[in-house]
């Protein structure tokens, strides 16, 4: 069963040019240049009850005015969106009931007193009664591990926690889809892996439906059944994460810095392609790790060069976004 | 309803917390917009001090107007007086829409959630400055003190629908921290004895932005100075609250992109 | 001579780059044009009301107190400036830091921005709003003596920076000075001149006003603009105010310098 239906999503923007010089200074206060922004661009996708999908996108490729209409938060300018049985916007205060949201970069507790206030805050903006709360809370602050920090101030707290208490704040009416928004930026390694087992567990046990926005591929690959890649407005890609891997390659992008220059030592072979070569001492390598792990591939480099420092990541997005548009030229690679 | 008043009382505990978490901020802060506010008088009290006067208006019946009118202020930016400042910093950095995921009617969240305890030393110093203007001001019946109460009322149902247009204008002129010096340059009318200004800026005053109803009136009702025709002056006060409340909430479907 | 034409291209590329950041924000300024006129009006009908029969008050007849209060308004334009509130940010940020290490001081760094932005000022808030005082409200905006205003309107513009620049400075020391600025600036607000001419406090408050940076703001340009300077008891004739004005002005800096040296001091040692 469907839970989320949209089709032929768009959202087109009105703003205003502006000048620079003493003259435009002068004319923009009379008459001013409209521009239209086409952020969303007919784009339509369903999602299953209890399916983790994944959104991904470069920075102002319209998936959080996307995400924002899917909340009910804006108006489509054409277009439908139904989710559960409402239609977001028009239905927004029943249909918020129903939804949960965590933002990475806007937070709902309240800065200066502690979140178990702002959950209180909650429990009365939804009407939820006080038995349900409390049993609630402890199952969330169990699975959370944040029995102490409910108590401190929210400023007091580290990040980490303060995202957990995030979560709880958006899980305390028992939604049944949970928006994410970047819920993992800027957070150490174990935050990281603590609040995506969190999103797992609720996914698992309450078949919760979660619609993840992120640039973090890491993320999407932890967490997503099913990717959607948002671009200039419009869905590039839209399939399971297999499928979104055969597209990709498993590539990973290792940056080395050497104790020793370098120069002249060639890196492009079979499985590794040079990305940038910033000085004689620095190097970052695409691996492309179907072909070779990233363990050989870093003893392999060990035994010819010393280096002081490395670190491996995922694909940026970007690069994501242009290896799609490439192979969607070529014939589609198979399952 | 009942869900209202409960987010309401939550809101409220909230924000004393707040308050009581930076106690020292909090009563410096208090005290200067508590210092701020009552000094204004301070103008009128050299005026008098130099031997001259508003005409037809003692010391203490001045007073007795700037004391309302900060009264009124205290309790309308107690109650209305975050919604300016949350709207425009929500608006400036995209985050409205933390407001529109809640099940609840939008402004009356943001009215909630932006009640300013530092406010209550405003009201408090205008109280006080009252009480002491009006033992100076001679006996006042019975029917005064309710003429005064309502139109107390407007005046500072005035004081909310201005912070709500204000609040409104934040919108669209994104990142204006100066626009709450539009409603204070507009109010500055109010803290006078109307008649000293022409009869068309008291039209103005009294009709279109109904500030003589914010110190002036209450004032003149204490004094048993007003007309029946005064009271005509309430309705368009309530009109002017219930404008800023539409504008209010016509600025959030435009934000939602509705007819805009 | 070098040093000196180097400041001076320091100063114009800083001064143009605060004009054209702050362009962005030119309709912000319309807010001035329309709440200028506005505390003016209310001024204007105050003081008819209060004149009423008298001559004179506080030694200037009506015409001459709607003159200052125009004066006052439009001065304000002119030299207003936030130089405490950019100074406390940067240090509370830290971004103080990136100023120390380079090679031009922070304080004329700031100088040259209020340049900048009040050469904005000057366009989007004085001119219009001198144009509605002369064309609507009728008033005789000429002042008395063009070139002694000039200058005294020079010395209040550095006066305002270098006191707002010295309170700025104190939150080297302080981490919430927020309270002790506002504080300041209420009591500045006051003497300065800019709600009532300071005539009409009493003899002992205004034989303060003397030693206090604040009379030379806005209350000693605007009555250089009308033509006579008293002040405490003390009458003094445009020149002689403008000469004081220029002393004060000085001893400010001193002041400022001193406070400046010390802050560096403690940053350098604290690192704040």
């Amino acid at each position: 069963m469907s839970v989320i239906d949209v089709k032929h999503l768009t959202k087109t923007y009105t703003t205003y040019k502006r000048g620079a010089g003493m003259g435009q200074t002068f004319r923009s206060f009379f008459r001013r240049e409209e521009i239209s922004v086409q952020a969303v661009n007919d784009i339509s996708f369903a999602i299953e009850q209890g399916e983790i999908c994944g959104m991904l996108g470069p920075n102002g490729a319209g998936k959080s005015t996307a995400i924002k209409m899917l909340c009910g938060a804006l108006y489509p300018t054409s277009g439908e969106i139904e989710v559960l049985g409402y239609s977001p916007a028009r239905d927004r205060k029943h249909y918020v009931r129903t939804i949960g949201a965590v933002f990475g970069q806007k937070s709902q507790l309240i800065w200066d007193i502690p979140p178990i206030d702002s959950f209180k805050m909650n429990k009365a903006i939804y009407g939820i009664s006080t038995p349900d709360f409390n049993n609630r809370l402890e199952e969330l602050t169990a699975l959370l591990d944040i029995a102490g920090v409910m108590e401190k101030p929210t400023r007091v707290l580290s990040l980490g926690e303060r995202m957990k208490c995030e979560f709880v704040m958006a899980m305390l009416h028992q939604p049944e889809i949970l928006f994410l928004d970047e819920p993992t930026i800027g957070l150490d390694v174990i935050a990281k892996v603590k609040i995506r087992e969190f999103i797992r567990q609720m996914n698992k046990k309450q078949n919760m439906t979660c619609i993840l926005t992120t640039h973090d591929l890491e993320d999407v690959e932890e967490l997503a059944h099913r990717v959607i890649i948002i671009n200039h407005g419009e869905k590039v890609f839209d399939d399971s994460l297999q499928r979104l891997k055969l597209f990709l390659g498993e590539k990973k992008r290792v940056s080395f810095t050497f104790a020793e220059s370098v120069q002249g030592t060639v890196f492009d072979n079979a499985c590794t392609r040079v990305v940038e070569r910033p000085s004689d001492f620095q190097i970052t390598l695409e691996v492309d790790t179907a072909q070779i792990s990233i363990s050989e591939f870093i003893e392999n480099i060990s035994r010819k060069h010393s280096f002081s420092d490395i670190s491996v990541k995922e694909l940026p997005i970007q690069q994501v976004v242009m290896n799609i548009y490439e192979t969607k030229k070529q014939p589609e690679p198979s399952l | 309803m009942k869900r209202y008043v409960d987010v309401y009382k939550q809101c409220m505990y909230s924000a004393i917390q707040t308050a009581a978490a930076y106690r020292m901020n909090f009563i410096v802060s208090s005290l200067i917009t508590l210092i701020g506010n009552i000094l204004f008088p301070l103008v009128t009290v050299l005026i008098y001090r130099a031997g001259t006067s508003f005409p037809g208006w003692s010391l203490f019946e001045v007073l007795l107007i700037q004391s309302i009118f900060t009264m009124s202020s205290g309790l309308s930016s107690l109650v209305f007086g975050g919604v300016l400042w949350t709207t425009m910093s929500h608006v400036r950095e995209g985050s409205f829409e933390v407001i529109l995921l809640k099940p609840l009617n939008p402004l009356f969240y943001i009215v909630a959630t932006t009640f300013s305890t530092e406010s209550a030393g405003l009201f408090l110093g205008g109280a006080a400055l009252f009480i002491f203007s009006v033992m100076q001001v001679g006996a006042i019946s019975a029917l005064s003190w309710l003429q005064f109460t309502g139109m107390f009322l407007a005046g500072t149902a005035v004081l909310a629908g201005l912070a709500l247009m204000m609040a409104a204008m934040s919108f669209k002129w994104v990142g204006n921290s100066r626009i709450s010096e539009l409603a204070d340059s507009v109010l500055h009318v109010g803290k006078y004895p109307l008649p000293i200004f022409p009869k068309a800026v008291q039209a103005v005053a009294t009709m279109i932005i109904p500030v003589g109803m914010v110190g002036f009136l209450p004032a003149s009702a204490l004094l048993g100075r007003v007309q029946a025709s005064d009271f005509a002056a309430v309705l368009p006060c309530f009109v002017f609250m219930g404008a800023g409340i539409w504008i209010y909430r016509h600025m959030i479907r435009l934000y939602e992109g509705v007819g805009g | 001579m070098n040093r000196f034409k180097h400041n001076w291209l320091i100063c114009r590329s800083v001064a143009e780059v605060t004009y054209k950041e702050w362009s962005a924000y030119r309709t912000h300024s319309l807010v001035s044009v329309i709440v200028g006129p506005v505390y003016f009006m209310v001024q204007y009908f105050i003081w008819t009301a209060v004149y009423g029969g008298q001559a004179t008050l506080g030694g200037m007849d009506l015409h001459q107190m709607i003159r200052y209060f125009g004066a006052t308004a439009l001065i304000g334009y002119l030299i207003m400036d936030f130089a405490d509130w950019n100074l406390s940010m940067l240090v509370r940020t830290g971004k103080f830091l990136t100023f120390h290490l380079r090679p031009v001081h922070h304080r004329s760094f700031a100088l040259y921005q209020k340049l900048g932005h009040r050469a904005l000022g000057f366009l989007f808030e004085f001119l219009p709003c001198l144009l509605i005082f002369i064309l609507i409200f009728g008033i005789d905006m000429r002042p008395a003596s063009f070139p002694w205003t000039l200058v005294s309107v020079m010395l209040a513009f550095l006066m305002n920076f270098y006191v707002n620049y010295t309170i700025g400075l104190t939150s080297f020391w302080l981490v919430q000075s927020g309270g002790i600025r506002s504080a300041f600036m209420l009591v500045s607000g006051i003497f300065s001149g800019a709600l009532i001419p300071l005539d009409f406090f009493p003899h002992w408050l205004q034989v303060t006003q003397l030693f206090l940076p604040f009379q030379y703001i806005a209350y000693m340009p605007a009555m250089v603009f009308t033509g006579h300077y008293s002040l405490g008891g003390l009458e003094l004739s445009i020149p002689e105010a403008v000469a004081m004005q220029g002393v004060a002005v000085l001893v400010m800096f001193g002041l400022c310098e001193l406070v400046r040296r010390r802050a560096m001091k403690q940053f350098t040692a604290v690192g704040a």
